[in-house]
């Protein structure tokens, strides 16, 4: 265990560490001057050229300033975005936070719906309700995520008027930030109206998360209804009924574990999958979101920003990634390699 | 008396034979099969059926409804958009490019996956196990956050999405290819013909290449549908395909502007991208249920 430990550890610093120098060879692979890039002062005549580039160690070796970039990364100086002019260590924090709020409900909307309709799927399989469910999932995952926002923008916030348009909250609401997660730092707060700013958020959340849960919820339901089939053909639940235990006393005790087991890391892999989803519905609804900031990172040509969010994000892909599969094997030590998902 | 038979001959089916017989059983997945062959055809002919040219705007017609609204014209079948062009003729070239663009990435992709992979596979030692391990962990970043990242560096247009989705793609396939070749090299038919003398080249290209066809065509299908969300996607958020150009996803992008007062702009486009992705999963899946029946039957 403590050997798996270690390798996983290895391989998650080597990782990061290529993840670094990606995005630090991205300032040389922009186009144009890299220094040019970094801070966004043209013109090497300019007197704050020369002083900046003092202070990002150019006229070193490419080693010394790679060194220097990870210093400066550990020291939590992140450079500054070209469009706002603030530290791009806060503005990441705050905007991670929101994705990462908005996928975690997500992610937990479409465990709790996929995995007991998986179940039931499975096992009742080649049955109307089986088949009802599999064509339902098939839709499900096959919907492109931004059309689904928009549908879903159109038929309940326009048509229907049930549902905010956008936002994360509405503006009469003032909540200061403490942990970035909106729900949390009302609760947190000592706003006179707590309970409608909370209602109010709940409001806003709800169209988001369910047009990046349906593609999720769609393919757990997929992997368990897999993996349920494939457990309860095999010989132990056999053996099982042969012992005349009713078919409630299997499921309890043997089929529940046997079959959710083997997939979990296929499905916490998923949120992955639903980060890159809550990156775009993210623009849709105006969600304050770190798949919206890059996007407008982007458009802008604000080279600091896409370099620095683009390692966050990917670090953050990354190591999600690995404690899951040390938190897998230590629920379960007998799995060796890691599987990688199928549907 | 019938034909006299000397030699009681049977013909067992080839996999491949067996194979379509699985699938056939599957009806959800043989309409998905005519909806894809559907889609291939209006890729192929688009050009021939689309009724006006998609770039065309007709002046004096501005968003019109599609026909089966009660304000709808039968010139325009879906209706027109913002600037008068014809939807339908815009959805049939969306497809065309869409379509055949991701098609031509998942090749592209699969040729370049199938050779690392084949080396990866192929080789051991310190030195593989380290870039597979690497390359496991980077796996782990969805391949549409790999394209916004590539296309960051190059620059936004349709080439350079295409470039990065294709870049995107190729890690799986090296995945895929490389747990194959693993498995299979282990296998006694592979051993026979390593006793026989056979190089590595040999290996691959006469015994291990030949069994991969399936499970490329499998994941094929399934990469497919990736890249033509992706595509879609980049051209959605302006990334990938620019305005004129009769890409579905960015054609969801200008629909927006208009979606109040015209959704039909926004719901057809859509529609044929998820139509189109439902017929690939369709046929994905009836697939590998298909091998995976052959399996257990024979």
């Amino acid at each position: 265990m403590g050997n798996f430990v270690l390798r996983q550890f290895n391989l998650l610093v080597l990782t990061l560490f290529v993840l670094s120098l990606f995005s630090f060879s991205l300032a040389y692979l922009f186009p144009g001057d890299p220094l040019t890039n970094l801070t966004g002062i043209a013109g090497s005549e300019q007197a704050d050229y020369q002083l900046l580039n003092d202070a990002f160690h150019m006229q070193g070796n490419v080693l010394q300033q790679y060194f220097y970039y990870l210093g400066a990364l550990f020291k939590g100086d992140w450079g500054i975005s070209f469009s706002s002019g603030l530290p791009l260590t806060n503005e990441i924090s705050r905007t991670l936070a929101a994705s990462i709020e908005l996928s975690t409900y997500a992610f937990i909307f479409s465990f709790s719906l996929g995995i007991p309709l998986g179940f039931i799927a499975g096992l009742r399989h080649y049955k109307i309700t089986d088949n009802v469910l599999l064509s339902v999932s098939v839709i499900g995952y096959s919907i492109p995520v931004f059309w689904l926002a928009l549908i879903v923008i159109l038929l309940f916030s326009l048509q229907l008027g049930w549902f905010p348009l956008s936002g994360r909250i509405s503006l009469l609401f003032d909540v200061p930030l403490k942990t970035g997660f909106i729900l949390f730092d009302i609760l947190l707060s000592d706003l006179p109206d707590k309970q409608e700013a909370f209602y109010d958020a709940l409001r806003h959340l709800i169209l988001p998360t369910l047009s990046i849960a349906i593609v999720t919820t769609a393919i757990v339901l997929r992997i368990t209804r897999r993996s349920v089939i494939e457990t309860m053909n095999s010989e132990f639940i056999q053996a099982a009924y042969a012992r005349g235990l009713t078919s409630r006393q299997v499921l309890q005790h043997h089929g529940i574990a046997n079959a959710l087991i083997p997939i979990l890391p296929v499905l916490t892999m998923q949120f992955t999958t639903l980060l890159t989803n809550a990156m775009i519905v993210e623009i849709i609804f105006s969600w304050p979101g770190i798949g919206n900031w890059l996007i407008q990172a982007i458009y802008q040509r604000d080279y600091p920003a896409i370099r620095a969010g683009m390692l966050a994000v990917s670090s953050l892909v990354v190591i999600l990634n690995m404690s899951i599969n040390i938190a897998i094997r230590l629920i379960d030590p007998t799995r060796g390699r890691l599987e990688h998902a199928t549907i | 008396m019938p034909q006299f038979n000397l030699y009681q001959e049977e013909f067992p089916p080839s996999p491949l034979q067996v194979t379509w017989q699985e699938f056939k059983l599957n009806h959800i997945a043989v309409i998905g099969l005519y909806c894809l062959i559907f889609f291939v055809v209006l890729a192929v002919l688009g050009p021939f059926l689309a009724p006006f040219d998609p770039l065309q705007q007709h002046i004096d017609s501005l968003l019109i409804p599609p026909s089966w609204e009660p304000s709808g014209g039968i010139v325009h079948l879906f209706g027109t958009d913002g600037l008068g062009r014809d939807i339908l003729s815009r959805v049939i070239y969306g497809c065309r490019m869409t379509f055949g663009i991701s098609i031509l990435l998942v090749l592209l992709a699969l040729l370049i996956g199938v050779a690392l992979g084949a080396v990866a596979g192929m080789s051991r030692g310190l030195r593989s196990s380290f870039v597979n391990h690497l390359l496991d962990s980077l796996m782990a970043i969805p391949t549409l956050l790999i394209a916004i990242i590539i296309i960051a560096i190059l620059g936004t247009g349709l080439v350079n999405s295409m470039w990065a989705i294709t870049l995107a793609l190729v890690p799986k396939f090296i995945h895929q290819t490389r747990d194959f070749v693993r498995n299979e090299v282990r296998k006694e038919y592979v051993m026979a013909a390593k006793l026989d003398g056979a190089s590595k080249r040999q290996l691959f290209f006469n015994s291990i290449l030949p069994n991969m066809g399936e499970m490329l065509v499998v994941q094929g299908t399934f990469a497919l549908s990736i890249a033509i969300l992706d595509i879609s996607a980049l051209g959605f958020l302006n990334l990938g395909a620019q305005a004129p150009t009769p890409e579905l996803g960015a054609m969801l992008y200008k629909g927006i502007e208009v979606a109040y007062i015209a959704p039909w702009n926004i719901a057809l486009p859509g529609a044929a991208i998820f139509l189109m992705i439902v017929s690939i999963n369709l046929v994905g899946d009836g697939l590998r249920s298909a091998l995976r029946s052959r399996l257990l039957h024979s």
